[in-house]
């Protein structure tokens, strides 16, 4: 009881001290004492905390020092390449055929406009703008996007000149400028110089040298095979800039190198000449110097405007171009292969009396058509009657098949092959120029190949005289052709004359010496082929170009081809596309020759109605308008 | 307890001012104007703008060490309730751009959430000023109370990482006031067990910051971008940092913020490791000044309150870096002392007066 009693008392004391806190008053001693653990472990919370915030920031600062450092200078260093300028072409007399000019597009920066209707009031007064451009500032000032207005485009330094006189009316002016390419004729040299554009994926895996900055490269033509020496080296600006990506500074700067100007073996006038000369027509004329290898007209026709190109060309333009039937785009001199037809002839006939399968005397009878073991059908001269009796010059004058079947037969289709071989046919003539065809030479083992067949006594009959698989591109015969009025000295045709670096005007010219590799041609057939050419012109009885009107001044020699496209219909359903094609290998002078021309029209008929006046055209204007400068040099 | 004659002599015992605390406190003021100067490429207007706002500080603290600490008491209940009101009324009336925190006053405009920085810690100093201690859990919990009220009603403007941060600074002053520890482990227990219920309660923005917080480099234009260029001025600082003037992520404004919650970054940037550790060898020294004054309270109340108030300048310290490395979110916490910011440069002023009067008017105690 008593200790209930205790106990009770006990708990109403707790009770009336909980109430009254009695108990709550603190002891000083204590309650100083436990605050200062307290404080204490907090101040130690404190200094660890500390420590590990220092590793972290260390770590950062220390460790990781170089990323950040790196990444800090990629934030505000920017580096801008400078585009340089791009050689000139030039043809030989130093005429300007592709120029580098710039343009500038003359923008306002939208931030530095206070009041956009004044700014359009301001640009209708210096650009005399009409309605659809004030418009057209209206939508781009709408465009969230467009951090510019664009004024004009593609302004030339003299129109800013003028327009910069109303400067003070438009403080907001800036000039982009840009490079542009212009050529000077841009169809009739379109095959030969080709165009520049916007570098793309498949030119990082080609043989051009693709440096660093640099936007634009040539993709075809001598625009692409010099685009190393012409594009020179880009420069670049090394700019500090801030967050909002202004330029806050210029750190570095190194201007761009211009690329050096390149000199062409062709002579401007002659190739506009030559052009003009295939109007109406499809085909190609190549004019060479046989004993260098100066091309100096290379024309494919119709060629196409390279301005569009190097100016972007839109997509409908280019479908256009794709969509021309007389295919502009095709380089018809370079790529075209064509049945050299009876252009062949002065080749094999070559061969054969160096072989001592004819000789010069030599003489079938053409009874107009030759009749082959095993073949039913005989094989057909041109001439329906035959050319009686020829030997081999006559036989080249007069193109007479027949001679040429026989002596097909006789060489075989190896020799014809092989001997072939050193005129260049079947083999690239490697011109400075990108995508040359080979043409081709038929032998046995193509057949083989190819074709997984046997060859056939009468395809060599064909071959021997230019047709069936026969193919040459009008480039091999115009170098073929240079071997004959050379005489046998070898060379490469080539349109690059020389090279100005403009920066120490160190010249650079084509390598002569190491463009000459003579080949043995005996004297005596040649001399035998060669006169046979030149009856074909002269031989009023006999050759096939002898109607034309000749030159007074000088005398040439030519052999005409006429190549079969189709066995059928020939020329009788009026169909241009399936007449034959019209061949003319010629050079000039007789005597001693200068100029090596070669002409193939595209289904243009026979190539002594066709083909040979062009080449005679053109071998009178040579020599009339040109001949002079280019002896001087 | 003996009182050193130096201690008494002088301007800064008449000014009731501790020179210790004082001469840290304006080393890295003087730090935080002379990065200022830096980032602001010289904008004299911005120095001005701060010099004044220092000034106004330096009064208020001064103004405050005057007041003996029993009035701090007496009027703590008026305070943490006007301030109560204000955040209420903030919450009806409140302006401001993306989060409604300001109270517009026609003649003053100012954050309450600001002022419970101060009167939350002082409130509950003066709640357990004469309880026992430790507090019972009863007591615990009108503590809990004291703090979850107003943090709520900081949290609702939205304005999450004051919340956080008051709350945070409320726990300081329980554990200081000598809680047990079997009752840390049930708040522990407690805030583990409510972390998905405030995930819930929380905006899009302030969940997306938590979780940017997580993967900074994977949205380097959002959120992350802060961290990421903060880092990045921080690294390319290196040991010696780039030099006076010289940072480029600061004056390029690559950093953003960088003359306010980023200014360490940018102090960081030109001075270099070398300086981030004189500077948080500075705010450590301040600390633990702090915590002598406290230890050195004659009672409870002075304890508690100088103990919270140091430690949550710290706290604001910890915070602030720890945002600007990468270890905290980036909640938008000012650094003490040396961000640009009126309303910060006064509140941590103001706690600091509030230290100084309670070492200055200290009781002999007898032993």
């Amino acid at each position: 009881m008593v200790s209930k009693h205790r106990n009770e008392t006990i708990r109403k004391r707790h009770r009336f001290e909980e109430k009254t806190g009695w108990e709550d008053i603190n002891d000083p001693v204590r309650d100083r004492a436990s605050h200062k653990l307290r404080a204490l472990i907090a101040s130690a919370i404190v200094f660890v905390i500390s420590l590990f915030y220092l590793d972290h920031i260390y770590q950062i600062q220390i460790d990781d020092h170089d990323l950040y450092t790196t990444r800090a200078e990629d934030n505000r260093i920017r580096v801008r390449p400078i585009e340089p300028i791009r050689g000139n072409i030039l043809d030989r007399n130093g005429t300007i055929l592709a120029e580098s000019f710039d343009t500038f597009d003359i923008v306002a920066k939208k931030e530095k406009i206070v009041s956009e209707k004044n700014f359009i009031l301001n640009a209708k007064k210096v650009f005399k703008f009409q309605k659809p451009e004030v418009d057209r500032l209206r939508e781009e000032f709408k465009n969230k996007k467009l951090k510019e207005i664009t004024l004009q485009k593609n302004t030339t330094m003299e129109e800013f000149t003028k327009l910069s006189v109303d400067q003070y009316l438009l403080p907001e002016m800036e000039l982009i400028v840009k490079s542009n390419r212009r050529y000077v004729f841009p169809e009739s040299t379109s095959h030969v110089l080709g165009y520049t554009g916007k570098l793309s994926e498949s030119d990082y895996n080609s043989t051009v040298e693709i440096k660093e900055g640099m936007t634009s490269v040539g993709k075809i033509g001598v625009e692409r095979f010099y685009q190393n020496l012409l594009s020179g080296s880009p420069g670049f600006e090394k700019l500090e800039t801030n967050a909002n990506n202004e330029i806050i500074r210029v750190l570095e700067k190194k201007s761009a190198t211009r690329g050096s100007d390149v000199y062409l073996t062709i002579d401007y006038r002659l190739q506009n000449y030559t052009y003009e000369l295939l109007k109406g027509q499809r085909g190609s004329i190549i004019v060479m110097n046989p004993h260098n290898g100066d091309i100096l007209s290379f024309v494919s026709y119709p060629g196409y405007d390279i301005n569009l190109f190097a100016r972007g060309i839109s997509s409908k333009d280019y479908k256009k171009l794709l969509q021309d039937k007389a295919n502009p785009l095709f380089n018809r001199a370079l790529i075209g292969q064509y049945p050299p037809g009876s252009t062949i002839k002065p080749f094999f006939g070559i061969v054969a009396l160096e072989d001592g399968i004819i000789d010069k005397s030599k003489v079938f009878a053409c009874t107009g058509a030759y009749k082959l073991e095993n073949y039913k059908r005989p094989f057909k001269c041109w001439k329906k009657d035959g050319h009686m009796d020829v030997n081999l010059s006559s036989a080249v004058a007069s193109s007479c098949d027949v001679f040429f079947y026989r002596l097909a037969e006789v060489s075989g289709i190896d020799m014809i092959h092989e001997k072939l071989q050193k005129f260049g046919f079947g083999e690239k003539t490697y011109i400075d120029l990108y995508g040359e065809k080979e043409g081709l030479l038929p032998s046995r083992e193509w057949k083989n190949q190819s074709r997984q067949a046997a060859w056939y006594p009468g395809e060599t009959l064909n071959v021997g005289i230019g047709q069936g698989y026969f193919l040459a591109t009008p480039l091999q015969l115009a170098n073929a052709t240079s071997l004959l009025a050379s005489g046998g000295s070898s060379v490469t045709p080539h349109l690059f004359l020389r090279s100005i670096d403009r920066i120490n005007n160190e010249v650079s010219n084509f390598n002569y010496s190491d463009n000459k590799n003579e080949i043995e041609i005996d004297t005596e057939s040649l001399h035998v082929v060669n006169e046979a050419m030149w009856r074909v012109i002269y031989d009023k009885n006999i050759g096939t170009a002898s109607h034309i009107k000749k030159i007074d001044s000088l005398e040439f020699a030519g052999k005409t081809g006429t190549a079969q496209v189709y066995n059928l219909d020939k020329g009788k359903t009026g169909n241009k596309s399936l007449q034959d094609h019209a061949l003319f290998i010629s050079f000039a002078p007789f005597e001693s020759p200068e100029i090596v021309v070669s002409v193939i029209v595209d289904n243009g008929g026979s190539g002594s109605a066709v083909a040979a006046p062009i080449a005679r055209d053109i071998i009178n204007f040579y020599f009339e308008n040109i001949k002079s400068q280019v002896a001087m040099q | 307890m003996r009182y050193s004659t130096s201690e008494f002599s002088g301007i800064s015992s008449i000014l009731k001012i501790d020179l210790k605390l004082f001469a840290i406190v304006m080393i890295i003021v003087f730090l935080g104007m002379i990065t200022l100067f830096s980032v602001s490429s010289g904008d004299s207007s911005l120095m001005l703008k701060q010099g004044i706002r220092i000034l106004i500080g330096l009064v208020a603290m001064i103004l405050l060490a005057q007041i003996h600490p029993d009035n701090f008491k007496l009027f703590s209940p008026a305070l943490y309730f006007g301030g109560i009101f204000l955040l209420v009324m903030t919450i009806f009336f409140g302006v401001g751009k993306s989060a409604d925190r300001w109270l517009d006053l026609y003649f003053l405009r100012f954050q309450p959430s600001e002022l419970m920085k101060i009167f939350v810690p002082l409130m509950i100093a003066s709640f357990y000023s004469d309880k026992s201690l430790p507090p019972k859990f009863k007591n615990l919990v009108v503590a809990a109370f004291i703090i979850v009220v107003p943090a709520f009603l900081i949290a609702k403007q939205p304005d999450l990482g004051t919340a956080i941060l008051i709350t945070t600074s409320g726990i300081i002053a329980i554990f200081l006031s000598g809680i047990r520890l079997v009752h840390i482990f049930l708040g522990l227990a407690f805030v583990i067990g409510a972390i998905p219920f405030l995930w819930s309660l929380m905006y899009d923005y302030q969940k997306s910051r938590i979780l940017s917080f997580f993967s900074p480099d994977q949205d380097v234009l959002g959120s992350g971008y802060h961290l990421v260029q903060s880092k990045i001025a921080l690294g390319s600082g290196g040991l010696f940092g780039k030099g006076y003037m010289n940072g480029t992520q600061s004056k390029l404004d690559f950093l953003p913020e960088n003359h306010t919650d980023f200014i360490f970054s940018a102090f960081g940037e030109e001075f270099g490791f070398i300086g981030v550790l004189l500077l948080i060898t500075l705010y450590v020294l301040a600390t633990f000044r702090g915590m002598s004054i406290s230890i050195k309270a004659t009672d409870n109340f002075s304890r508690i309150l100088s103990g919270t108030l140091i430690l949550t300048i710290f706290l604001y310290v910890l915070v602030n870096i720890g945002m600007v490395i990468g270890i905290l979110p980036i909640v938008g916490a000012p650094l003490p002392f040396m961000s640009y910011g009126g309303t910060s440069m006064l509140t941590v002023f103001a706690a600091l007066g509030i230290i100084m009067s309670i070492k200055s008017h200290q009781r002999l105690m007898r032993k």
